[in-house]
């Protein structure tokens, strides 16, 4: 079992198995959480981690940029260890960027297009 | 009951041109991404100028949960089976973007409180035909069909599905995608057999927002293509190159004889005009360019983002919208290769020519519209897309979109802006909302196509 703190609910302490993503486990035990797609393409569902570490392989919508900033997916996460989130809209200050004012660098996309950084510097 | 004779609809464009005035239009709204947790809804807007609630929500149809990012939504017939008497406009289908689920509310009972007839569950959409991400709805006879942006796992091209008038899936529609490698928008024009489709993206790659760095890794669209409507199948492509970034929504001349249609590029701002030349060639051309604008704040000047575009009932004017710029422009297409600008509003926008609009602070700039079936009062919204709103227009998670209506003047050109009209969704009962696509009761500008 891993414990799962939301900080920004009171720090209010779910207990969950791992088995399942955690949007399914936390909401089966009465946490409203967002969501829309629930297979990891959409970020409707995006939480922020402050401590902890998840599995969230299988997520297609989160670019690289957002993941270094502790995005998660929760449709699609499992717990790997006690993790403390931030939920809700509260926690997508940078989740959303105007995207001609603040562009992304090559390793920061999504990870199926993303050129990363020792590639980059690699002399051809 | 719209029509005079047996069926749905009009007998023709110019019937439908003389339809009485609408009273009611049904505009979705949504809470998806917004960081309200309610579900999206269908508001009833009374727009009967006698009304004691004139400009008012009346009604509002929640759906049964949360998440499903309403968005476009279309007629279960239209003036394409006038001669059945069998059929009606009743049923209004609404898809949920993120959900995939379609709602099939019904209209007809009592038109002020639509309710929810049947959903068409987005998981058994994924399981009978590996499609996600559903987008525009029209009606073929007593068939419908919806295209999807993605398969069940969200990569492109997607499909077309098929129901039946008792919206029971039938399958995929299409026989073949071809080499099509993303979809959008469509509209058929039976008597030239042909369908046109456009190219938005793969739900994965729109759904979570725009990354601009996407579009030069070819994650969006570039491409028009040309159908054979009979054979379902795509023949044709038509490369738009850097003219048409972003080809969304596509409209043919009302007329069922004219094979004159139209796109709006987004990206790239340009409208696109194509036909079917002497030879039974398709051709297509750049017909409007709308320039981008600098703004102190951005390292690049601003494209419009002209994410919709309409043509009028009598074909003689189209309108379209510069979402980022906030304007909304009317072109006499009389000649369909040389638009004449007759007419342009602003609403909001990043420019900020017009921040606020008969009283109310508008964030998003005009973006989706519906054109009375006479052509004279036209009905816009400022939301595009959950996650592209909150990138581009953050504030409109505390005020929520606005409804506003244009007068537009079909002898001489132009358009107004409407005093005693403003529908401010900032202030639902739930909290600040965002208002999108709207249709009305007796058929719309974009809705009805005739066999
Ligand atoms: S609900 Fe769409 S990514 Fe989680």
């Amino acid at each position: 079992m891993n414990k799962i703190t939301i900080a920004n609910r009171n720090n209010t302490i779910f207990e969950v198995k791992g088995t399942k993503p955690l949007l399914l486990e936390l909401r089966s035990q009465g946490l409203d959480l967002p969501y829309g797609c629930q297979y990891g393409g959409c970020i409707t569902c995006a939480a922020k981690l402050i401590h902890g570490e998840v599995d969230q392989r299988s997520q297609v919508a989160l670019n690289n940029r957002q993941i270094n900033d502790g995005y998660v997916v929760l449709c699609v996460a499992r717990a790997k260890t006690d993790c403390t989130f931030e939920i809700g809209v509260e926690s997508h200050d940078k989740l959303y960027r105007n995207p001609f004012i603040d562009p992304l660098s090559p390793h920061e996309l999504k990870s199926n297009i993303a050129i990363l950084k020792d590639k980059i510097n690699e002399s051809p | 009951m719209d029509g005079s004779c047996c069926g749905p609809g009009y007998a023709s464009p110019s019937e439908a041109v003389k339809a009485p005035q609408e009273k009611l239009l049904y505009s979705i709204a949504i809470y998806t991404g917004t960081g309200i947790q309610k579900p999206d809804y269908l508001a009833t807007i009374d727009v009967d100028p006698q009304s004691s609630n004139y400009s008012k929500v009346i009604h509002r149809l929640e759906m049964p949960g949360i998440g499903d990012e309403l968005h476009h939504m279309g007629w279960n017939a239209c003036s394409s089976c006038h001669g059945d008497e069998k059929m009606s406009r009743k049923y209004l289908l609404v898809p949920g973007v993120r959900s995939n689920n379609i709602y099939v509310v019904d209209t007809a009972s009592n038109p002020i409180a639509p309710c929810l007839h049947k959903i068409v569950d987005g998981a058994e959409i994924k399981t009978k035909t590996n499609l996600s991400g559903p987008h525009t709805v029209h009606c073929l006879g007593t068939e419908i069909i919806i295209s999807f942006l993605g398969d069940a796992k969200g990569e492109a091209p997607g499909g077309y599905l098929h129901l039946n008038k008792d919206f029971e899936i039938v399958g995929r529609w299409e026989n073949s995608m071809g080499d099509i490698p993303f979809s959008y928008d469509f509209w058929y024009q039976p008597r030239h057999n042909v369908m046109v489709s456009s190219e938005w993206a793969a739900p994965n790659t729109f759904m979570p927002g725009f990354d601009l760095e996407e579009v030069g890794h070819l994650k969006y669209g570039r491409r028009l293509h040309i159908w054979d409507f009979e054979k379902k199948k795509p023949i044709e492509t038509m490369y738009l190159g850097e003219d048409g970034l972003i080809p969304l929504e596509v409209k043919f001349m009302h007329d069922p004889n004219s094979s004159h249609g139209f796109c709006g590029a987004a990206l790239s701002a340009n409208v696109i005009h194509f036909w079917k030349s002497s030879q039974d060639k398709w051709e297509w051309e750049k017909i409007i360019d709308v320039d981008n604008e600098p703004h102190p704040d951005w390292p690049i000047p601003i494209p419009g983002v002209m994410s919709a575009l309409l043509v009028s009932m009598d074909d003689k004017y189209l309108y379209i919208n510069n979402w980022l710029h906030g304007d909304m422009r009317q072109y006499n297409i009389s000649d369909p290769h040389n638009p004449v600008l007759t007419g342009q509003v602003w609403m909001g926008g990043l420019l900020g020519k017009a921040p606020i609009v008969n009283g109310v602070k508008v964030t998003g700039g005009p973006q989706m519209y519906q054109l009375s079936l006479d052509g004279k009062r036209m009905y816009v919204t400022t939301s595009l897309f959950s996650t592209w709103d909150n990138q581009f227009y953050p504030e409109i998670r505390t005020k929520g979109g606005v409804m506003f209506m244009i007068d537009c003047d079909v002898e001489n050109g132009g358009m107004q802006i409407n005093k005693d009209f403003v529908v401010d969704f900032g202030k639902e009962p739930n909290g600040p909302s965002r208002c999108h696509e709207s249709r009305y009761p007796g058929g719309d500008c974009t809705s009805d196509i005739w066999l």
